[in-house]
């Protein structure tokens, strides 16, 4: 990565802390400034869904073409995206203290998230159980693509589906429309966009680091 | 000095955000710039 996008990945991430701390927002029954979790609790999902897309596209790519690279990516997406679980689950967790009284309560959202950590932790058990390189890579591929299936129905459908106190219509509303005051929506987008932005460097790093243990192996065994 | 921090909270959760922050951009960078001389040894 290059000093303008990691200038440009300090500097907006500052704006968003800023912002999520400091700029007014309009009272929310129920909420108040505990509305201000939306910043950080949304897009950390977010990155989830995208890293576990990037994981499910890089294994499709090594089962058409056999290339350990896609293999290594595919993992290093798998590994970016459990760690943002478990963040988002984290900072949802510490809202649930303070709004619902404490911190895990089994609702259908921190239940789903949970199924989907299992599901991931799976599979990197899975990885860790197979020694020869092709066969893993192999195996986990298709196992990224069946993960993946899940992400949707336990992050967008499960919990809309049963009974959940998780509020629901926080960015848009029942009719589809985007329910959100503006200024929250500004912040909410660029908070979205930023973190977005440390997801690629912090993807970018681990998969260096990964292509470098891979070329490792690969030069011992020659 | 309890009242101080009440008044402020918001300002004190933003300091300590910061603080944080700019030891994850601190780590980031520095396995960023050790992970380009480990490429560069590697090539040659």
């Amino acid at each position: 990565m290059n000093n303008f996008y990691k200038i440009t990945v300090f500097l907006s991430i500052t704006l968003v802390l800023i912002g999520t701390t400091i700029i007014p927002i309009p009272f929310i029954p129920g909420l108040g400034d505990k509305a201000r979790i939306i910043y950080l609790h949304v897009p950390m999902s977010w990155i989830a869904v995208l890293s576990f897309l990037l994981s499910m596209i890089y294994s499709v790519k090594y089962l058409r073409k056999r290339d350990l690279v896609d293999d290594v990516k595919a993992v290093s997406a798998a590994e970016v995206g459990f760690l943002f679980t478990i963040l988002a689950t984290i900072t949802g967790s510490l809202w649930a203290k303070f709004n619902w009284g404490s911190f895990w309560n089994w609702d259908p959202r921190e239940t789903s998230i949970f199924i989907l950590m299992l599901i991931y932790g799976a599979y990197f058990s899975l990885r860790s159980a197979i020694e020869n390189h092709d066969q893993k890579a192999k195996l986990a591929s298709v196992y990224a693509i069946i993960a993946f299936v899940t992400v949707p129905f336990f992050i967008f459908i499960m919990p809309r589906i049963v009974e959940s106190l998780h509020p629901a219509d926080t960015i848009v509303n029942t009719q589809g429309k985007i329910n959100m005051n503006p200024v929250m929506l500004t912040i909410f987008l660029f908070s979205l966009f930023s973190f977005t932005l440390v997801f690629f460097w912090v993807l970018n790093v681990k998969i260096r680091i990964e292509k470098l243990k891979l070329n490792r192996i690969q030069k011992n065994n020659i | 000095m309890y009242d101080f921090l009440e008044q402020n909270s918001m300002y004190l959760v933003l300091f300590i955000a910061l603080i944080i922050w700019a030891g994850i951009f601190l780590y980031l960078n520095k396995i960023d710039r050790n992970l380009k001389k480990l490429e560069r040894e590697e090539q040659k």
